[in-house]
């Protein structure tokens, strides 16, 4: 039953912001169609409802400040000095993971591509790593790179959604 | 009183706002130098990198913010605020898988020239 009130809390509050609802209508369309896609969706995108907590969304909130203010912050302007100095290292690293649901999976991969200097470009599940490509190699053995590119990361990743 | 200071609020995430898509145009301008000047197809991937977050997303938070303290606009000043800050967060859940893809199959298909590189672990341990 949470998994229906969280999904309907959560369309609901997208729909208002997209349509700027100030008025009675749009407030009752947007209940009306968040039930209708949460009756749909919520078995398809939550399977375990004991995890819906609200100390997981705390650590998401606070995951999302830190990730734009520290680390997108400190690789931009590493990667701006590369494009005006030309210095480079590029190579393809492995990294070691230790999550298991993919929500956490996609979590890690998406916020290493998303930090300029370090993009995914292939997993692999049965070993655990996720190749890297990064274009300054500090390092060569795999925990070492997870030290540099994913350790954060991962730790928020595993209190959100392990 | 209480109108002046909320006056003063105002034009500080006004101000904010205006920085922020300033910060969005020196990206964007750093990320199309990067394109050009890059050697190889995966570190221009980096410069692209550059274009989503800090020219695509930061400047539309910008966006968001100033709409929300515009007064001109009246109750549409929501629904543009609204509006950016959610494509903003669509763009970066999005973005990074279009970035992994064209890098997966690039690799997979072998079809650009990887050099300079220092290690591919990923091609030696395929074979």
């Amino acid at each position: 039953m949470r998994r229906y009130i969280v999904l309907f809390i959560f369309y609901f509050i997208i729909y208002l912001l997209l349509s700027g609802g100030t008025y009675f209508t749009d407030v009752f369309f947007a209940a009306v169609v968040a039930a209708i896609a949460s009756a749909l969706t919520a078995k398809l995108l939550v399977r375990n409802e004991e995890k819906l907590e609200l100390r997981r969304l705390y650590y998401l909130l606070k995951y999302f400040f830190r990730y734009m203010l520290v680390d997108e912050i400190r690789a931009h302007i590493d990667v701006a000095r590369r494009v005006l100095t030309g210095e480079i290292r590029p190579g393809i690293v492995a990294v070691p993971y230790y999550v298991g649901s993919d929500y956490a999976k996609t979590l890690i991969a998406n916020s290493i591509t998303n930090t300029p200097g370090t993009v995914v470009v292939g997993i692999d599940d049965r070993e655990k790593l996720m190749y890297v490509h990064w274009i300054d190699v500090k390092a060569l053995d795999p925990s070492t790179c997870r030290m540099y590119i994913s350790r954060v990361f991962e730790e928020y990743a595993m209190k959100i959604f392990e | 009183m209480i109108r002046m200071l909320g006056e003063i609020i105002q034009q500080i995430v006004f101000g904010i706002g205006v920085c922020l898509v300033t910060i969005g145009a020196v990206f964007d301008l750093l990320a199309a130098l990067g394109l050009v000047r890059f050697p190889c197809f995966y570190v221009r991937m980096h410069a692209a990198t550059i274009g989503v977050i800090g020219g695509a997303v930061v400047p539309l938070i910008g966006v968001s913010l100033i709409s929300l303290v515009s007064d001109q606009l009246g109750p549409y000043r929501f629904m543009f605020a609204g509006i950016s800050f959610f494509t903003a967060l669509l763009i970066m859940i999005t973005a990074p898988v279009g970035t992994h893809i064209l890098a997966n199959a690039a690799h997979k298909l072998d079809l650009s020239p990887k050099e300079p590189i220092i290690v591919d672990k990923m091609g030696e341990d395929k074979r």
